[in-house]
């Protein structure tokens, strides 16, 4: 999966992953969206999001800073944003056959409805996919694999924990904290 | 006896105001139940209850010189005393947090169970105000990474102010086999049970547009017995009334939002 094979077509940050599924699916691209989460919860966890799409819809998924792909690579893109996105446009017969890679299929519905959870955005892909199944091979699917991480799940709540207390202490209700 | 229950999500879209009726319908069969619309600035419970049209709600409880009592904003529906708040941006403007608590501790003295309908940010002191006043929180979510992301937020949040949580309703669901992995890997992280997953339903969507609860629309749907499992699942621990009441009252919130 090389995205730099393509034709750099759209760069912009986001503010999560959804918008850039969007954009490729408005798009019908063809080639490859790099998502690079501008921040992440665990120190050193930086790596990039490669997804590849035939006419807007994605079929592959490999996370560089973990090396690894398909559901899996979805949930340690998972980060609280925002992404750097880049969409590079590159002739089908160049992408890499789907099928010879089930260590990184992905289900074309699976980045919008597990990964953005942007359920409009979600049925939009199910409408031009409607044969799209689960990957059904027994694998745990994006959202067990997120759970599976169990530091990050550490993280995100040790953040929220701090969060709260910040913002008590700004909203006045410090009173009220256990 | 009263246990106060603020049914939250992280985000909006998640059905938890279809949830809140839900569940407070549910209850109602054991508990005299009360269903408050706490979202005061979002408020969309009354158009889900047949209330668009009624003359007094939250909002003129809450603004600095009401002349209205809290009963004017309590009507009986489907079982429950609903309060609904109204949609104007006015109304949320001239609405005070500090009286939503005055309020809240008026109606708990005379009810079995307190459904907060909240706001779907943890982002404002008036969005996190029914979280820290209420016993536990309801979680619902979809099985996605940024909505179970979003409820250990919540969770979090709602612990640092010593509100516990009653459990999770995982919502619009299409996979349950799917949900039912994700909810017993999602379980070693929460502090309550999974209640139910609640089936996509056009039931859902059809009620809304009828303005009626789920569970007066549509009461044989798969969703409507969804909801009622889960609303057996909850444990509720009724307080003394006064205890809550004073709760209420005593909390410290500041007078602007």
């Amino acid at each position: 999966m090389n995205p730099t094979d393509g034709r750099l077509v759209h760069s912009r940050v986001v503010s999560d992953p959804g918008r850039a599924l969007e954009t490729a699916l408005d798009r019908r691209l063809t080639g490859y969206a790099v998502l690079e989460p501008q921040e992440t919860l665990l120190l050193g966890a930086t790596g990039r999001g490669l997804l590849a799409l035939r006419d807007g819809l994605p079929q592959l998924a490999y996370y560089t800073g973990t090396g690894r792909g398909g559901p899996e690579a979805l949930a340690d893109l998972a980060e609280p944003g925002p992404y750097s996105v880049e969409l590079y446009e590159l002739d089908a017969e160049r992408l890499p056959d789907a099928d010879a890679r089930p260590d990184r299929r992905v289900s074309p519905v699976m980045p919008a409805e597990r990964l953005a959870g942007d359920p409009e955005l979600a049925a939009r892909v199910r409408a031009l996919a409607p044969d799209d199944a689960p990957t059904g091979d027994g694998r745990p699917s994006a959202v067990e694999a997120f759970l599976a991480d169990e530091e990050k799940i550490a993280a995100i709540r040790a953040q929220a924990r701090d969060e709260a207390r910040t913002r008590a202490e700004e909203w006045g209700l410090a009173d009220e904290l256990e | 006896m009263v246990e106060a229950f603020a049914v939250a999500s992280g985000k909006g879209g998640t059905g938890k105001t279809t949830s809140t009726l839900a569940l407070g319908m549910a209850l109602a069969d054991e508990y005299d139940v009360t269903v408050v619309d706490a979202d005061t600035g979002m408020a969309n419970l009354l158009f889900h209850a047949g209330l668009a049209d009624v003359e007094t709600t939250l909002h003129d409880l809450l603004v600095a010189d009401a002349d209205v009592s809290v009963s004017d904003a309590v009507y009986r529906r489907f079982g429950m005393r609903v309060v609904p708040c109204g949609t104007s941006l006015d109304g949320f403007a001239a609405a005070d947090p500090t009286r939503l608590r005055t309020v809240v501790a008026e109606l708990a003295a005379d009810t079995d169970v307190l459904l907060l309908d909240s706001p779907a940010t943890l982002a404002s002191r008036s969005a996190i105000l029914p979280v820290v006043l209420a016993d536990r929180v309801v979680l619902v979510l979809q099985p996605t990474i940024p909505a179970l992301s979003d409820a250990l937020k919540v969770e979090e949040y709602a612990r640092a102010y010593g509100t516990g949580t009653a459990g999770l309703v995982y919502n619009k669901v299409r996979d349950p086999d799917a949900v039912e992995r994700i909810a017993e890997r999602g379980a070693q992280y929460f502090d309550g049970p999974t209640l139910a997953s609640v089936p996509d339903s056009d039931a859902a969507r059809s009620a809304r547009r009828a303005g009626e609860p789920l569970l007066a629309h549509a009461p044989e749907s798969d969703a409507a017995a969804a909801y009622r499992r889960a609303a057996a699942n909850i444990d509720v621990q009724s307080g003394e009334s006064e205890a809550v009441a004073d709760r209420f009252r005593s909390a410290v919130i500041p007078d602007s939002p």
